[in-house]
C-alpha cells in the first residue's frame, strides 16, 4: 500500500497509466473469450455472433461497412461539435448573466427530454431529405450532458482564487479566463467523454427517419434479415469507434489537466425565501418561453396542422374534446406501464454506476478490465442488445429494466469516476501522512468530492432513462408510452402523439426537479460552493 | 437513351432533393425542362420498390419531363406528413393508414394500388403449423401490440375466438419464433419468411388476404389539391410506375439486380432480393390487373376493403379511392 501511495505526488495521470498498462489487454481478452463462448452457445437462437464470425464478416464486407461508418461518423461528428458548442455557449451566457441560468437549464432540460421517437419524424419533415435529422438528433443527444457538468465545473474553484483575481482589480472576464475556464476543464472533458457514444447513437437513430445509407440503415436491414453476423459487426464497429473517441478525449484530458484538483472551501450558501421566489419565477419563465417557442416555431416554419399540433391543440385533446377522457386514460395507462420499468432501472443504473466507480478507485487494477466493458455496454446500440437481453432475461419487465439501467449506468459511472478523482491533492496528502487506507480515503475525501458530479449525473440520467425506456418500448417490447407514441405517429393520431410528448417532457422535468431537491440538501453539507 | 445519361439524371435529382434547386440550370440534360417531384417510399430501399427503380433507371420519367426523387422510408420515417406538406407529390401508404390519416383531417385520395392482396401473413414452422385461422387457437403469436386490430379483424372474419390466442409482444424479427418463444408470427409475406428461407429455416405462411382480410397495401396517395392542380405530373408519375412494374414482373431477377446496383450502400443481399421480388408478384398482379392494368381496382374490391377497414375501426367511404389518374394512364 505504501509503495503505491509514495507515487501520489507525481500526479494521478502517470500513476494511472503505469498501473493500468496490462489491464486493458487482460480485460479485452476476457471479454473476447466470454463473447466467443456465448456466441457459439447461442448459434441456434439467432441473437449473438461470436467475435470470430464478426471478424470474418468485417473482412468480407469492409467496403460496405466502411462507407456506412463514414456516413454515420460524419453526421455524429457534426452533431457532436454543434451540440457541444451549443453547450459551451449556453454555459457562457449563464455565467455572464447568472440570473438566466435557471431559465437556460430549464429550457435545455425540456428540449433534452423530448422523446426522439416523436422528434425524429418531425425533424424529417422539417429538413426534408438529407442528413439534417441525423445531425440534429446527435447534437440533441449530447448538448445537455456537456452543459450540466460544465456549469458545475465553472463554479468548482476555491474562493481564494476569485479573491486573487479581484485583488488585481480585474473583472468577470478575467475570472472566467483564468479561474473558471481552467476549473471547468476536467468537467468538460468528462462531459465530452459521455457525449461520444451518445452522438453516435443519435446519428444512428436519426437514420431511422428515412436515410439513404449509414450504420442505422444497415442495422434495421440486418435485424430484419436475421443476419446476426452483420448485426454484431455493426455493433462491434459502433462500439470500437465510441471506445476510440472516449480514449482519445481521455488522452487529451490527461495532457491538458496537469494540476491536482484544489481544495474548495466555501461558506454555506444562503437559502431562503428569495431563492425560492426566484425558482418560481424561473419555472414560470421556462414554461412561458417553451410554450411561446413551440407556437412560434409552428408559425415560423409554417407547418401543416395535420401533423404539427400547437399548445392549444394539446389542451383541446387532453381536456376539451369529447374524447378527452379516453385520451387521458390511454396516455395515463401507457405512462403508468412505463414507470414500472423506468424507476427501478433508473435507480439500479445509478447505484451500479456509482458503485463501479468506487470499486475502481479502491482496486485500480480493475480499471483496465472494467473500463472497456463499461464503454462497450453503453456504446453497443441498444437496438442490437435489446433482443439479446430479452432472450437472456425474458420478455418480462426485467429485460427493459436492465436496458434502462445500462443506459443510465454509463454516464453515472464516468461522472462519478471523474468526481472521485476530484479529491483535493492537499487533503489526500494529509491522509497520506496518517497512512490512511484506501477505504478511509474513499469515505472521508473521495465520496464527498464525488457528490456534485454524482448528483449532476443523477439529474442527467432522468432524461437519459426516459430516452432509453421509450426506445426499448418502441423497438423491442411494444409496451408503454414509447410504443404508444410510435403507434400514434403511424396512425396519424398526432393529437395523442404531441400530448404524449408534452407529458413525457413535463414528467421528466419534474423528476429532474425532485432529484435536484435531494441534491440541494446533500450538497448544502458537502459542497456548498455549488449552491452559491 | 443511354444508361449513362440516366444515371446523371438520377444524380441531378439527388442534388435537387438536397435543396440545390438548380435543376435545369446545371443539369446535363438540355432536352426539356424537368419538373422535380418526389415519391415518398414507405420503407428502406429494397426490391419492394424495384418497379420504381426500373422506371428511373430506364429514363421513363425523364422522357416525360419528370425528375423523380425516391425518398426512402424507415422505422421512424413519416410517410403521410411529407405528402400533406408537399415535400412529396405522392406517398406509398396502405389503405388502413390512409384511412386513419383521412380521419385526422388529411385530404388524401388513393390513386393506385400496388399490392392487390395485403401482405400480412401468419408465419409458422412446419412442426407446429398454422394453415388456417382456426389453427391459431391455443398458439402463442409474436407481434407488435399495435397490430392487435389486424388479428382481431382476421378472427372476426373467420369466427375465431381471439381470447384463445396468446399474444406475445415482440420486436419485428423472426428470432422469437426460432428461439421457441412463440409458435407463430404476424408479419409480411415478403420480409421475415424470406429471411428464414435465406437462413435455411423451413417455414410456411398463411396469407391473411386468402382468409377475407381485404386491405389494399402499398397504395399510392396524393392530396386532393394535387389531384386538382397537378394532374399532369400525377399522370406522368403513375405512368412511369405502371411501366416500371410491368417490366419488373417480366424479370424479377433483373429487378433485384438493379435494386442492388442502384443502392450499393443499403446492405442488400442479391439472393434475398431475388426471392423477395419473386414472392411479391402474386400480391401485386392478379386477373384484375391482367385485365385492366397495374394498380387497378373495382367497386367490388373497394367494397371488401371498406368492410375490412370497418372491422379495424375505420369508417371509410368508397370516395377515398380516386381512379381518374389510373384511367388516364391506362387510356380507358
Amino acid at each position: 500500500m505504501t509503495s503505491l501511495t509514495i507515487h501520489r505526488p507525481i500526479g494521478p495521470a502517470i500513476e494511472r497509466r503505469s498501473r493500468a498498462a496490462l489491464g486493458p489487454v487482460v480485460g479485452l481478452l476476457v471479454l473476447l473469450a466470454g463473447w466467443e463462448a456465448a456466441g457459439r452457445l447461442l448459434t441456434e437462437a439467432f441473437v449473438l455472433a461470436a467475435p470470430s464470425e464478426v471478424a470474418r464478416y468485417l473482412a468480407a464486407e469492409w467496403a460496405l461497412m466502411g462507407r456506412a461508418l463514414g456516413v454515420t461518423l460524419t453526421n455524429a461528428a457534426a452533431g457532436f461539435v454543434i451540440g457541444n458548442l451549443a453547450a459551451v455557449l449556453l454555459a457562457a451566457v449563464a455565467l455572464v448573466w447568472p440570473r438566466s441560468e435557471g431559465v437556460i437549464t430549464g429550457l435545455a432540460l425540456l428540449v433534452f427530454c423530448l422523446p426522439l421517437v416523436a422528434t425524429g419524424p418531425i425533424l424529417r419533415v422539417l429538413f426534408g431529405p438529407g442528413p439534417g435529422p441525423q445531425i440534429t438528433l446527435a447534437a440533441l443527444a449530447v448538448y445537455y450532458t456537456t452543459l450540466i457538468p460544465l456549469l458545475i465545473g465553472l463554479r468548482a474553484a476555491p474562493q481564494s482564487w476569485f479573491d486573487l483575481v479581484r485583488s488585481y482589480g480585474r473583472g468577470r472576464l478575467s475570472t472566467l479566463v483564468h479561474v473558471r475556464a481552467m476549473a471547468s476543464l476536467p468537467y468538460l472533458f468528462a462531459g465530452l467523454q459521455i457525449a461520444a457514444p451518445a452522438a453516435f447513437l443519435g446519428a444512428m437513430v436519426g437514420e431511422f427517419t428515412g436515410a439513404q445509407r449509414g450504420m442505422g440503415v444497415l442495422t434495421v436491414r440486418a435485424i430484419r434479415a436475421l443476419d446476426v453476423e452483420m448485426t454484431w459487426a455493426i455493433a462491434t464497429l459502433a462500439t470500437l469507434v465510441s471506445v476510440a473517441v472516449y480514449l482519445a478525449i481521455g488522452a487529451v484530458a490527461r495532457r491538458v489537466l496537469l494540476d491536482e484538483p484544489p481544495v474548495i472551501l466555501s461558506a454555506p450558501a444562503v437559502t431562503g425565501r428569495r431563492r425560492r421566489r426566484d425558482g418560481w419565477i424561473d419555472a414560470s419563465l421556462v414554461l412561458a418561453l417553451a410554450l411561446g417557442g413551440w407556437a412560434g416555431a409552428l408559425w415560423l416554419f409554417d407547418l401543416n396542422p395535420f401533423f404539427a399540433k400547437g399548445p392549444h391543440d394539446v389542451v383541446e385533446a387532453l381536456f376539451l374534446a369529447p374524447d378527452a377522457a379516453a385520451t387521458r386514460a390511454t396516455i395515463g395507462a401507457a405512462l403508468a406501464e412505463t414507470a414500472i420499468f423506468l424507476i427501478p432501472g433508473y435507480l439500479a443504473g445509478l447505484l451500479a454506476g456509482a458503485a463501479l466507480a468506487m470499486l475502481l478507485i479502491l482496486v485500480p487494477v480493475l480499471a483496465g478490465t472494467a473500463m472497456p466493458v463499461a464503454i462497450a455496454l453503453r456504446s453497443v446500440p441498444i437496438v442490437t442488445t435489446a433482443p439479446l437481453v430479452v432472450l437472456l432475461i425474458g420478455r418480462g419487465a426485467l429485460g427493459t429494466i436492465v436496458l434502462v439501467a445500462v443506459m443510465v449506468f454509463f454516464p453515472t459511472f464516468v461522472a462519478c469516476l471523474q468526481g472521485l478523482r476530484q479529491a483535493p491533492g492537499q487533503v489526500m496528502s494529509v491522509l497520506d501522512s496518517y497512512a490512511a487506507g484506501p477505504l478511509t480515503r474513499l469515505v472521508r475525501v473521495r465520496i464527498p468530492a464525488m457528490l456534485p458530479a454524482f448528483f449532476a449525473a443523477a439529474r442527467m440520467a432522468v432524461p437519459a432513462s426516459v430516452l432509453a425506456v421509450t426506445v426499448v418500448e418502441w423497438l423491442a417490447t411494444g409496451a408503454g408510452i414509447g410504443s404508444l407514441m410510435a403507434l400514434s405517429a403511424s396512425l396519424s393520431d398526432y393529437d395523442v402523439l404531441w400530448a404524449s410528448v408534452v407529458l413525457v417532457a413535463a414528467l421528466s422535468a419534474l423528476g429532474y426537479v425532485l432529484v435536484g431537491r435531494v441534491e440541494r440538501r446533500v450538497l448544502a453539507i458537502y459542497a456548498p460552493e455549488q449552491l452559491a | 437513351m443511354t444508361k449513362d445519361l440516366n444515371r446523371r439524371t438520377f444524380l441531378g435529382t439527388g442534388a435537387a432533393a438536397l435543396g440545390a434547386g438548380t435543376l435545369g440550370l446545371g443539369s446535363a440534360r438540355p432536352a426539356m425542362a424537368q419538373t422535380a417531384v418526389s415519391l415518398q417510399l414507405s420503407w428502406l430501399h429494397s426490391a419492394q420498390f424495384a418497379g420504381s427503380y426500373i422506371a428511373l433507371d430506364r429514363g421513363w420519367w425523364a422522357e416525360s419531363g419528370l425528375a423523380v426523387s425516391l425518398l426512402p422510408g424507415g422505422p421512424n420515417a413519416p410517410v403521410e406528413p411529407p405528402v400533406v406538406s408537399g415535400t412529396a407529390l405522392v406517398g406509398i401508404s396502405a389503405a388502413d393508414y390512409t384511412a386513419a390519416a383521412v380521419a385526422e383531417g388529411a385530404p388524401f385520395k388513393i390513386i393506385g394500388v400496388a399490392m392487390q392482396k395485403n401482405p400480412f401473413v401468419i408465419a409458422s414452422l412446419p412442426a407446429n403449423p398454422v394453415n388456417e385461422p382456426a389453427d391459431l387457437v391455443g398458439k402463442r403469436i409474436g407481434m407488435a401490440l399495435a397490430n392487435t386490430p389486424v388479428l382481431e379483424a382476421l378472427c372476426t372474419l373467420n369466427g375465431v375466438d381471439i381470447d384463445g390466442i396468446d399474444i406475445v409482444p415482440t420486436q419485428y424479427s423472426a428470432q422469437p419464433l426460432l428461439a421457441g418463444e412463440v409458435d407463430c408470427l404476424l408479419c409480411w409475406e415478403t420480409d421475415l419468411p424470406v429471411a428464414m428461407d435465406m437462413q435455411g429455416v423451413e417455414n410456411q405462411t398463411m396469407l391473411m388476404a386468402d382468409h377475407g382480410y381485404a386491405v389494399h397495401s402499398q397504395t399510392y396517395i396524393a392530396t386532393e389539391d394535387s389531384l386538382a392542380n397537378r394532374r399532369g405530373d400525377l399522370v406522368r408519375l403513375m405512368s412511369g410506375e405502371v411501366r416500371g412494374w410491368e417490366a419488373y414482373r417480366a424479370d424479377t431477377d433483373a429487378a433485384a439486380r438493379l435494386t442492388l446496383e442502384m443502392h450499393p450502400d443499403a446492405g442488400l443481399d442479391l439472393e434475398t432480393q431475388k426471392l423477395q421480388a419473386a414472392r411479391q408478384v402474386p400480391l401485386m398482379f392478379s386477373e384484375l390487373t391482367d385485365a385492366n392494368g397495374f394498380g387497378w381496382w373495382t367497386d367490388d374490391t373497394v367494397a371488401a376493403n371498406v368492410e375490412t377497414l370497418g372491422l379495424l375501426g375505420r369508417t371509410v367511404s368508397p370516395d377515398l379511392w380516386d381512379r381518374s389518374i389510373l384511367e388516364e394512364v391506362h387510356g380507358t
